[in-house]
């Protein structure tokens, strides 16, 4: 099953995207700041990492950072509000896979999790 | 602009109470919502209205409100503590960003949508089936169901026919999935879609009935009301202060056009040079004294119809001939009969002058006296107007304390005698009361 994990420091946003994706057969786990995300992925590598740009403790950019030292191939899609494109294209040249703003448009979520999914499976039966 | 906010505080605060007195009465009716099945329609009928009823009498209450949010709310909030529904939520359209953002969101952990979470534009299939009317080919009240749009697709032979429709009706199945949306309702407001109320599934898994459906119609009626209250008064306080502006700036034009119309007056005549200025100085020195009585609230705006008057009071000197208004030493009888006229010449440049018709009216009655022996009319008392018996006061004094070719400066305390002789008989005792006020106060020194 692909492993999800999703970071963000709302509990609503947690809590609906992982109901979402348990719905299209993703398993979730949750981590509401850097840092626990971090202890996480130590204890079980997951697929593909959620990572919100603006959280406390730890920012996205040094989570984005420390998920790369712990396992390259860990696909990350960083969140981030509309103001903070800017912020977001930087991630991407750092490495994460994608980007999504919020408000994001729930397909756009669904669409860009399930393609870098489906490009993981692929790669792993290649 | 500070005003307009504390006007709407007050409002919340009101709002604020009547939201808890809302909310304080549908605790107390138990079982408002009862789950609605076939088999109990006589048991619910009257807790169920009463929700409906708070809530309808709420939101009518509310749509007067300057904050439509407030009332979508309390709606959602109402709606998930009285429908018992896995989640309620409301989108609506925000301009700056082009798209419909959830405003407000209740429900279970993990079910609720998470507010500023997400966003659906015009592209968004559900988006256009509401906001191009083609639910209601589909839907008597134009709200959607999700089981009816999946029952439709499957039996309406009609339906069918219709690709495009079709094709949405696909597509917004889809959405109302991402949504866990059992039913959404479109709010409208000015013919375009400005918001959708979605409900997920009664905790109950009963079906809403019609009655609830057309409830959440009116609801989302009353949320457009609403909008376009807010619209309304929004545009209002936009126009107000713009009319305020063009009335201020049309103001400024107006008195420095005036003023500049006295200049040249003035210009003509050496030996009363600021004549015209220290006149409107002193008038409106004494008026400040007098503002407080009737006389002086029977203006619109006493003030500036005072200001421009005194501005103007000697307009018609243009028609005296230069060889009179210089002349030294004393009138021939001919001669002061010609600048005489210069009240009746004044008014009559005037009064074309739609604007300036009350100023013509006391430019006209400058030179009469309150006991009737004064020119042109003859006016007697109070059917003088009022600016006028002030301006002839000031106009006085200024011309005892000036320089006139025929005759010395004198001292303001000689003026101030001569003026205070002359009360009830040349001028209104009221209006030479607010000279003296004034003077003692200081307000009518020569020096500007």
């Amino acid at each position: 099953m692909m492993r999800l994990l999703v970071v963000d420091d709302e509990a609503d946003i947690c809590d609906f995207v992982k109901k979402f994706f348990k719905e299209r057969d993703f398993e979730v786990e949750i981590a509401y700041d850097g840092k626990e995300a971090v202890s996480r992925i130590e204890a079980r590598k997951p697929h593909i990492v959620l990572l919100d740009i603006r959280m406390p403790v730890m920012d996205g950019f040094e989570t984005l950072k420390a998920i790369q030292r712990i396992d390259n191939n860990i696909r990350v899609i960083m969140v981030t509000a509309v103001e903070d494109v800017e912020l977001a294209e930087e991630t991407k040249s750092r490495g994460a896979a994608e980007y999504i703003t919020k408000p994001l448009l729930l397909e756009q979520l669904e669409r860009t999790v399930l393609t870098i999914a489906e490009q993981i499976k692929m790669a792993a039966e290649w | 602009m500070a005003e307009k906010h504390k006007v709407s505080t007050s409002y919340e605060d009101n709002w604020l109470k009547l939201q808890d007195w809302i909310v304080e009465k549908m605790k107390s009716c138990d079982g408002a919502l009862i789950p609605m099945d076939s088999e109990n329609i006589k048991q619910r009928q009257e807790p169920e209205l009463d929700y409906q009823f708070f809530l309808e009498s709420a939101s009518r209450t509310m749509i007067r409100f300057k904050r439509p949010e407030r009332l979508i709310r309390m709606i959602v909030k109402i709606l998930d503590e009285q429908v018992k529904v896995t989640h309620t939520a409301m989108l609506m359209y925000k301009k700056e960003k082009d798209s419909f953002i959830l405003l407000d969101s209740k429900g279970a952990e993990g079910t609720k949508i998470p507010v500023g979470f997400i966003r659906m534009t015009f592209d968004n299939p559900l988006i256009r089936l509401f906001h191009e009317q083609h639910n209601f080919k589909i839907s008597e009240t134009g709200a959607i169901g999700y089981k009816e749009l999946l029952d439709l697709l499957q039996r309406n032979e009609d339906v069918k026919k219709d690709e495009e429709l079709v094709e949405l009706m696909e597509l917004s199945i889809k959405q109302m999935e991402l949504l866990k949306a059992t039913i959404c309702v479109p709010v409208y407001y000015k013919k375009g879609l400005r918001g959708v109320f979605v409900l997920g599934k009664k905790l109950s898994n009963v079906k809403f009935s019609r009655q609830e459906i057309g409830f959440f119609t009116t609801l989302a009626n009353d949320v457009a009301m609403a909008l376009s209250n807010a619209e309304l008064i929004q545009d209002l306080q936009e126009k107000i202060f713009e009319v305020h502006n063009l009335y201020e700036r049309e103001h400024r034009i107006f008195i420095h056009t005036s003023i500049s119309l006295a200049a040249a007056i003035d210009a003509r005549d050496p030996y009363t040079h600021g004549h015209t200025e220290r006149v409107t100085r002193y008038a409106l020195a004494i008026a400040e004294e007098l503002e407080d009585l009737p006389e002086a609230n029977m203006y619109k705006n006493f003030r500036e119809t005072l200001h421009i008057s005194g501005l103007l009071h000697d307009v018609g000197k243009i028609g005296v001939p230069d060889s009179i208004l210089n002349k030294k030493g004393q009138l021939t009888g001919d001669e002061y009969e010609k600048v005489k006229e210069h009240s009746v010449t004044g008014a009559a440049i005037l009064y074309p002058i739609r604007e300036l018709g009350d100023i013509a009216r006391e430019v006209r009655a400058h030179h009469e006296r309150f006991d009737g022996n004064g020119y042109p009319d003859g006016l007697k008392g109070e059917t003088i107007p009022f600016i006028a018996r002030i301006i002839a006061v000031a106009d006085t004094f200024d011309a005892i304390t000036s320089d006139r070719p025929y005759r010395q400066k004198k001292m303001a305390e000689v003026a101030i005698q001569i003026i205070k002789d002359n009360s009830g008989t040349q001028f209104d005792p009221i209006v030479v009361s607010g000279f003296l006020l004034a003077h003692r106060k200081g307000k009518l020194s020569n020096s500007v």
